[in-house]
């Protein structure tokens, strides 16, 4: 009974989290061949494309924060969620970025005349790819990132989980202990010999 | 062998093979996922970067483009080796990290005061795996590390053929196939709502 929960465990929690595992195997081999991809996308950062412009009427108080402002611009604009605000230092600019994970958006808020420019960053497939990588974490206000951050959570869970069962699965099939172990050393041993040379 | 016996092979051989990255990537990710528990477990007092040496040093350093050629050439003339990266945080300094899987060291270089800082940082389990996690790519001048960047492919394409062949073993056991696309349509729908509600 305990072999069947392992197996069956081991089974649906791969079958649910299959997108994280493929989104994690290809954006990993996004940034494993950064220099590869500079050739088709060059250098420089990814570029941003004016979206549109309009007149903000709203107002805040003298003493407010940036992210203040930013979440209420956000709202205003329908595009509320996860987002860093930074002022300029002569206060003349607060540049907002919306992390959408496809497409971030950045926000540009003159105060002196209530200029907002909004614009979407291009699309890349390896930039992409990163941002998911790298997304995680319950530092944002939003509930929905948190949510992430805990499916991020139940990934790390279940990898040192797959680790265990996998192990006692095969050391359940007698017929294949010593094909296992010859793997199972062999990747020790180079992961050993990595661990202590670079 | 049948296909079916082969791909059971494949998927445990894969796993037993590659099991001390894939535990690695799912330890590590943890203080990547609750950096700031990590952060407040070592606000003890211990300095992050103690000082090896302080030098008068003259370099000239490219205003932009790739800095690496120039972090190769103070590393050389000051008898530092290793693994590094260079970048320039501001136009006043040129940092040069150096690191293992297990040390970390920057060598700043400040262009006004024609100065160079080495120093060491603390050892920290966090970091340690931190750093392991985050390490990849082709650009040191190191066949070990080129090795690396290479087991890390090995890692993604074994990702990319457990989720293969695991659905392959799970269509093939037919008793478990209604909660088997539950879990899998589940997955694949949460993932989707992350990806335009975030």
């Amino acid at each position: 009974m305990f072999s069947k929960i392992v197996r069956r465990s081991h089974m649906y929690l791969a079958l649910f989290l299959v997108p994280w595992i493929l989104m994690y195997a290809l954006s990993t081999m996004a940034m494993n061949h950064r220099e590869f991809f500079k050739q088709f996308f060059g250098e420089q950062p990814v570029a941003w494309e004016r979206e549109r412009e309009l007149t903000y009427p709203g107002t805040f108080p003298e003493d407010a924060k940036p992210n203040d402002v930013a979440r209420q611009i956000l709202v205003s604009l329908g595009m509320d969620g996860a987002h860093n605000a930074n002022r300029s230092k002569d206060g003349a600019r607060l540049t907002i970025v919306r992390h959408d994970p496809i497409t971030p958006q950045r926000i540009t808020y003159t105060p002196a005349d209530g200029r907002l420019v909004i614009e979407s960053q291009v699309f890349r497939t390896p930039a992409f790819l990163e941002r998911m990588h790298r997304r995680r974490g319950y530092q944002s206000d939003y509930r929905l990132d948190d949510t992430w951050a805990f499916s991020v959570d139940l990934v790390i869970a279940a990898m040192i989980f797959w680790v265990a069962s996998g192990l006692w699965m095969w050391w359940e099939m007698k017929v294949t202990r010593r094909l296992g172990f010859a793997f199972a050393a062999s990747g020790v041993a180079i992961f050993a010999l990595f661990l202590s040379t670079i | 062998m049948t296909f079916h016996l082969l791909t059971r092979r494949i998927h445990l051989c894969l796993g037993l093979f590659l099991l001390p990255w894939f535990f690695l990537y799912g330890v590590s990710s943890i203080p990547f996922s609750h950096a700031p528990y990590f952060q407040k477990l070592y606000e003890d007092g211990v300095p992050q970067w103690t000082v090896r040496f302080e030098k008068p040093y003259e370099i000239q350093v490219p205003k932009e483009g790739d800095m690496r050629a120039t972090g190769a050439r103070i590393l050389a003339d000051n008898g530092l080796k290793g693994s590094f990266g260079t970048y320039r945080p501001n136009e006043k300094v040129l940092e040069t990290y150096l690191f293992t899987f297990w040390t970390a060291s920057r060598v700043r270089y400040f262009t006004e005061e024609k100065r160079l800082l080495v120093e060491d940082r603390r050892s920290r389990w966090d970091q340690i795996l931190t750093g392991m996690h985050a390490r990849g790519g082709f650009e040191q001048d190191s066949i070990l590390s080129d090795a690396w960047a290479i087991f890390i492919d090995v890692v993604c394409i074994g990702m990319v053929l457990w989720i293969a062949s695991g659905i392959y073993m799970w269509w093939k056991i037919r008793s478990t196939r209604v909660w088997g696309w539950l879990a899998l349509g589940g997955g694949l729908a949460a993932f989707a709502i992350f990806l335009a509600a975030l």
